[in-house]
C-alpha cells in the first residue's frame, strides 16, 4: 500500500519553554483537499512550517510520501510545493527571473514546465516585469507558480487568497479543485476564511491552542442540521429529546430550545411534542455552516 | 552547486551591490590620486626650494634631506616619545633606499595601485567587503525569501556554501576593479609605466630597529600581485566573519553595522590601547598585512607576519563552523 502523502504523528513544539504545539495527528491522501483552521495564534504557521523543515519539531515526526523530513529531508521535500504565509519573492527580480531562480535548484524544472505553471496562473502579460511592480494578487499568483514548479505530490498554502479580488478567489478555487483532481495533488491550505474554506475543502481541521480540537469532512458539517423550537413547555421537551432520542437540547431564552439532530427525524420529534401535549408554536431546520461550528469550537479563545 | 552559486552571484549583481563598489571605488581613487599628485608636488617643490636642485635631476640628495629632517625630528625635544621609534625605522628605510639605488619619490601608475591598496586594506577594502557580504543572508531573512530557498529539495549547507563561494567570487572582482580603476586613474596623474620598477621587500623590525638583511628587490607588478595576494586573504578573513554575523542577524542593516563598528572600534583599539594584551587577537588589528611586506614600524609591539596570518585563519575557520552549525540548527520563524 502506498503511503499517505503528509503523515504527522503526535508532533509537538515547544518554543522557550512554552508548548505551542501539543501533539498533532493528521493524515492526508492523494487528490484530498484539507482545510486547515484556527483562530491566530493557534499554531497554523508553526505547524505548516514544521512539515516544510523550517523548524525542527520538538517531538514527533512529518512523513512527506513516506519520507520523513528529519531523516530524509531531500526526498521528502522532493514532492512539496508550498507558499509558507505571504509568497515573497525577489522584488528586484522579474517574475520570471525569480521563476528561473527556483529552477535552477532543481533539475526537474525544464524551461517549458516554467513556461507551462505562468500559464496556468495567468501571468503571461506581466511575468518580464519586476516583482515590486506587482500588485498584492499578482504575487500571490506567482507565489502558487513557484509552489507548483516541481510538480509537488503535496501542495502547501498558507493563507493563499489573501489579496486576491472576488474573482481571483474563484479562479484559485477552481484551480486548486483541478489540481486535486486531475493530478491527484494532496493540498493542505490554511485559512481563516470560513466560507472560502467550506467552498474548497473536502475536509477540515480545526486547530486550537496547539492541538486539533476536531476533523471533520465539510460534507458531514453541512449535513448536520439544527432545529429550533418555539413552545409552551421547553422543560419538558427538552426531557423528552433526552429520553427518546438522546439529543442534548440547547435552552434559549424563553420558550425557544435548539438541539442538533439527525437526518428525516423532525417530523417525528414534533408528533411526539404533540402527543405529549406541548402547544407548538413552530419549528425551523438550520443548516450548519462551517462558522458555526468554528465559533463554537473556539469560543473565548485569547491570543496565546 | 554550480547553478546554485550562479543563482547567488546573480541575486548580487541584481542587487547593485557591485554597482555601488564600483561607484565608491571610482570617486575614492580620483580622490586620492588627485591629492597625492598635489602633494608629492609640494614635497619636491619644497624640498627643492630648500636645497636648491630640482626632484627629477637628483632624487638622492633630496632622499638625503628628507634623513635629515627625519633626524633633526627624532632629536627635537618636542617630539612625542612614542613617535619617535617609527622615524628611526622610517630612516634606514631611507638609507636602505639610497645605498641601492631606489627611488622612493618617484612615482607611477604601478606604485600607485600598490599604495593605494596598502592603505585600503585595514579599512576601506574591509568595508567594501561588508557592502558585499553585509546581507547575503541577512537580507534573505529580512524579506522573508529565506523560506523561498529553504523549502527546496536542496540541503541547507548547500545554500549556504554556495552563498559563501558567490561571496569570494566577487570578492576576486572587487580586488580587481580597485586594481583596473587605480592604474587606469592614476594613470592619468603620474604616467601609465613603473611596473618594471625594482621594489625593495623583507624588511624586518625587530624593537626599534630596521633588519634589512632579508631585503630583495623585486619588480613592482611581483610586488603589486603580492600585496593584493594579501588583500585578497584580507578579505577572505573580513567575508567569512561578515558572513557569521550576515547568518546570525536578521537584519541587513544590524549585520552591516555590527561589523562597520567591530572594524572602526579595533582600528581605534591598535592605535590607542596598543599594551593591552588582549587586542593583538582580534582581527581587526590584524589586516595590515602589507605593513609587514613594506617593513612599516608596527604600532602593537610583538606581532609579525606569521601570527598575523595565523590569527586571522582562526577567526575565519571558527566564523565558518559557527555560520555553518548555526545555519543548519536554525529554527526559520521570520
Amino acid at each position: 500500500m502506498q503511503p499517505p502523502v503528509l503523515e504527522l504523528v503526535d508532533l509537538k513544539k515547544n518554543i522557550k519553554n512554552k508548548e505551542i504545539i501539543r501533539g498533532i495527528n493528521l493524515t492526508l491522501g492523494p487528490a484530498e483537499i484539507l482545510g486547515f483552521l484556527g483562530p491566530n495564534g493557534a499554531g497554523k504557521t508553526t505547524t505548516i512550517r514544521m512539515i516544510v523543515g523550517l523548524i525542527r519539531p520538538t517531538a514527533g515526526s512529518v512523513k512527506i510520501c513516506g519520507y520523513s523530513i528529519a531523516d530524509d529531508f531531500i526526498r521528502a521535500m522532493s514532492n512539496v510545493g508550498c507558499i509558507i504565509e505571504s509568497p515573497e519573492m525577489y522584488k528586484f527580480l522579474s517574475g520570471m527571473e525569480n521563476l528561473r531562480q527556483l529552477s535552477n535548484m532543481d533539475k526537474r524544472i525544464t524551461r517549458q514546465r516554467v513556461d507551462e505553471v505562468v500559464e496556468l496562473v495567468g501571468l503571461q502579460k506581466r511575468i518580464e516585469d519586476k516583482v515590486s511592480t506587482y500588485s498584492l494578487g499578482m504575487r500571490q499568483r506567482l507565489g502558487i507558480a513557484q509552489a507548483l514548479l516541481c510538480r509537488p505530490k503535496l501542495l502547501i498554502l498558507d493563507e493563499p487568497v489573501n489579496g486576491l479580488d472576488p474573482a481571483g478567489i474563484t479562479e484559485f478555487r477552481n484551480l486548486i479543485r483541478r489540481l486535486a483532481h486531475e493530478e491527484e495533488m494532496a493540498i493542505f491550505v490554511s485559512s481563516h476564511l470560513l466560507s472560502e474554506a467550506q467552498l474548497m475543502c473536502d475536509q477540515v481541521a480545526i486547530i486550537r491552542q496547539g492541538s486539533i480540537v476536531k476533523t471533520a469532512t465539510v460534507k458531514d458539517i453541512l449535513n448536520t442540521e439544527t432545529v429550533e423550537w418555539r413552545l409552551d413547555n421547553p422543560v419538558k421537551a427538552a426531557r423528552l429529546l433526552k429520553e427518546k432520542w438522546g439529543i442534548e437540547a440547547l435552552r434559549e431564552n424563553g420558550n425557544t430550545i435548539t438541539a442538533a439532530v439527525g437526518e428525516n427525524r423532525l417530523e417525528l420529534i414534533n408528533q411526539v411534542f404533540v402527543n405529549e401535549g406541548i402547544e407548538l408554536r413552530y419549528s425551523i431546520p438550520r443548516q450548519n455552516t462551517l462558522e458555526d461550528m468554528f465559533l463554537d469550537l473556539t469560543e473565548g479563545d485569547e491570543i496565546a | 552547486m554550480l547553478r546554485l552559486i550562479e543563482n547567488e552571484v546573480f541575486k548580487i549583481i541584481f542587487k547593485k551591490r557591485l554597482l555601488i563598489v564600483f561607484g565608491i571605488l571610482l570617486v575614492l581613487i580620483t580622490a586620492f590620486a588627485y591629492g597625492q599628485d598635489n602633494s608629492l608636488n609640494r614635497t619636491k617643490a619644497r624640498l627643492a626650494g630648500r636645497i636648491g636642485i630640482t626632484a627629477s635631476t637628483d632624487w638622492k640628495k633630496l632622499c638625503e634631506q628628507q634623513i635629515i629632517d627625519l633626524k633633526n625630528r627624532l632629536e627635537s625635544p618636542y617630539g612625542h616619545e612614542e613617535d619617535k621609534p617609527a622615524t628611526r625605522v622610517r630612516i634606514e628605510q631611507l638609507q636602505y633606499y639610497l645605498e641601492n639605488n631606489i627611488n622612493p619619490l618617484d612615482s607611477s601608475a604601478a606604485k600607485f595601485t600598490t599604495q593605494f591598496m596598502e592603505q585600503s586594506i585595514f579599512l576601506f577594502l574591509p568595508l567594501l567587503i561588508i557592502i558585499l557580504a553585509g546581507d547575503i543572508v541577512s537580507g534573505e531573512a529580512a524579506n522573508g525569501t529565506i523560506k523561498l530557498i529553504l523549502t527546496r529539495n536542496i540541503p541547507r549547507w548547500k545554500v549556504l556554501l554556495s552563498k559563501l563561494a558567490a561571496l569570494l567570487m566577487l570578492e576576486i572582482i572587487v580586488l580587481l576593479m580597485a586594481a583596473v580603476i587605480s592604474a587606469a586613474v592614476s594613470g592619468v596623474f603620474f604616467g601609465y609605466g613603473g611596473w618594471t620598477a625594482p621594489v625593495a621587500t623583507g624588511f624586518r623590525v625587530i624593537g626599534d630597529r630596521l633588519e634589512t638583511l632579508g631585503v630583495v628587490n623585486v619588480p613592482q607588478w611581483q610586488y603589486a600581485l603580492m600585496v593584493y595576494g594579501l588583500a585578497y586573504f584580507v578579505s577572505i578573513v573580513v567575508g567569512t566573519v561578515s558572513f557569521m554575523i550576515s547568518v546570525l542577524v536578521k537584519s541587513t542593516s544590524a549585520s552591516i553595522g555590527v561589523m562597520m563598528s567591530a572594524l572602526i572600534g579595533g582600528n581605534f583599539l591598535s592605535h590607542f590601547m596598543s599594551d593591552w594584551k588582549i587586542t593583538r587577537y582580534l582581527f581587526m588589528v590584524n589586516l595590515r598585512l602589507t605593513d609587514y611586506l613594506a617593513g612599516s614600524f608596527q604600532p602593537v609591539a610583538g606581532i609579525n607576519m606569521a601570527f598575523s596570518v595565523t590569527v586571522l585563519s582562526v577567526w575565519a575557520v571558527a566564523a565558518l563552523a559557527i555560520s555553518f552549525v548555526y545555519f543548519m540548527r536554525q529554527d526559520i520563524l521570520v
